[in-house]
């Protein structure tokens, strides 16, 4: 067998293990290439920043633990952002699993780092069940989607809740999303109604869906994946699990350019021996 | 090094291990994590679906509230089941449709309201009187053009009713090149996202189980 053959039959194994090996070094002898801030990422954090002190920032936890690795640094690093200006967090998400993610982000951030008041600076809707209807309900009269918050407390009870009645009290909303529901419930069942500032944070696989809404102005922003999450981590000066993953990223990718280039280069060539 | 004490964490942890055990062969580790996480899944979705969907929603205005209203859903639901048997089968039309009209009600205001309408504009508003290299700068408006291009073309490449030949052929194929861009950028992010799952697995063993990196 020629040296390519073998190239070509080559145990898939190994293949696991050079990218499991560029994942992991990185880990332990780190590089830290410069994340640049891209566009979509850069448009979230400046209408973030023009909110008024006091603006209500709607956070919908639209994923569940596999998506935690890319949407956990964005969920943090917005949520840092919200409080460190003085901005008040709708949690809530049309996923179950996601609700759970929500309440640790809020421990760690809203109580942890800043200090805040429970029902007067935040709040926690938990599970909305309904997906698309629950939305278009939602944007017409808030409390009657959101009864009680997921500590059991009826919203009537939640000094928070007095401000906010219907879409037109949030200054903004971000949809946390991996799937369905998620930003595409969202976008044509919320912004297509009640309009305002829609924005998303997405995993990687399903983010290039989103730059057309970018165009359209039907979303404010846009992070997408890990990368969109160091980005952001960037932007708010508060390096996380994002901007460590970003040397992973980077060399495992590095790697996969290599295989894809090795594999056409051995293709043509065995195409090009066999005529 | 601190190793974690925590009992979860070590569960988690020897879990991850058993499901990335597949990528060396099948075995019986691997069997064992993927029926827990089968199994795992789909009851703590029957229980958290019950309880913070259809018992707050459904049963609980009916029995405490008296909302008797709720008892067409709870009626329609059940019929979903009558398909089980051959004999009731037909009954499951009825919830069915209800299910197909309400959809068919909210998806086709949807994606004409949020999609269609809006990417359409999106697209040639660029173009108005006066706005191309006079709002935007140049590379910008560039931009825009190749943008209507790329949709032209590609809308071009999707229709069937004629044969792809001659300048036909030609528009067809620069739909194919955005079409091919297009699905470039998807494998990129998807290898991306892939990388970022094993990356949050790793990070996790390294960092919360083995306490190895800090």
């Amino acid at each position: 067998m020629s040296a390519f053959g073998r190239i070509q039959n080559l145990d898939r194994r190994i293949i696991f293990l050079t990218v499991a090996a560029a994942v992991i070094l990185p880990l332990f002898f780190p590089f830290r290439l410069p994340v640049a801030v891209t566009a979509p990422v850069q448009q979230l954090y400046d209408v973030i920043e023009g909110l008024p002190a006091g603006s209500v920032v709607l956070i919908s936890m639209d994923y569940d633990p596999s998506g935690a690795p890319e949407l956990d640094p964005a969920t943090l690093s917005i949520m840092r952002h919200c409080f460190s200006r003085d901005l008040r967090v709708f949690v809530m998400g049309l996923w179950a699993t996601g609700v759970p993610l929500g309440m640790r982000a809020l421990e760690t951030v809203a109580v942890g780092e800043y200090h805040k008041q429970y029902g007067v600076h935040f709040v926690n809707f938990g599970y909305i069940p309904g997906g698309a209807i629950a939305l278009v309900n939602l944007g017409a009269d808030v409390h009657d989607v959101c009864r009680e918050d997921v500590y059991g407390t009826p919203a009537s009870e939640i000094p928070m809740m007095e401000d906010i009645k219907s879409a037109a009290d949030f200054g903004l909303v971000i949809s946390m999303s991996m799937g369905v529901p998620g930003s595409d419930q969202w976008i044509y069942y919320y912004h297509a109604r009640y309009r305002g500032n829609l924005a998303t944070a997405q995993t990687a696989i399903g983010a290039p869906k989103y730059y057309p809404y970018l165009q359209t102005g039907q979303l404010v922003g846009l992070i997408g994946g890990m990368k969109g999450a160091a980005e952001y981590e960037r932007l708010v000066g508060n390096y996380g699990l994002a901007t460590v993953g970003m040397d992973s990223q980077s060399s495992a990718h590095v790697l996969i350019i290599l295989f894809v280039v090795l594999g056409n280069v051995i293709f043509w060539m065995e195409k090009r021996r066999k005529k | 090094m601190l190793m974690t004490e925590g009992i979860w964490v070590w569960i988690a942890g020897v879990l991850t291990l058993a499901i990335y055990s597949f990528l060396y062969k099948d075995n019986p580790l691997y069997k064992i994590a993927e029926y827990i996480f089968v199994g795992l899944s789909a009851g703590y979705w029957a229980v958290y679906l019950f309880w913070n969907f259809a018992y707050p929603n459904l049963f609980e205005p009916l029995v405490i509230e008296g909302n008797y209203w709720n008892i067409i859903p709870i009626v329609l639901g059940f019929m979903m089941f009558t398909q089980l048997s051959r004999r009731s089968a037909w009954l499951v039309r009825f919830p069915l449709t209800f299910v197909l009209g309400v959809s068919l009600g909210l998806q086709l205001i949807a994606a004409v309201e949020g999609d269609l309408v809006p990417q359409i504009i999106g697209t040639f508003s660029p173009f108005s009187k006066g706005t191309l290299f006079h709002t935007y700068d140049t590379w910008t408006s560039i931009g825009y053009i190749a943008l209507l291009v790329g949709v032209l073309s590609t809308l071009v490449y999707f229709f069937f009713s004629r044969e792809h030949k001659g300048v036909f052929g030609g528009i067809a194929r620069t739909g194919v090149f955005y079409l091919m861009i297009a699905f470039g950028a998807s494998f990129g992010y998807t290898v991306m996202a892939r990388i970022s799952l094993l990356f949050g697995r790793v990070y996790f063993v390294f960092h919360d189980w083995l306490g190895i990196i800090r």
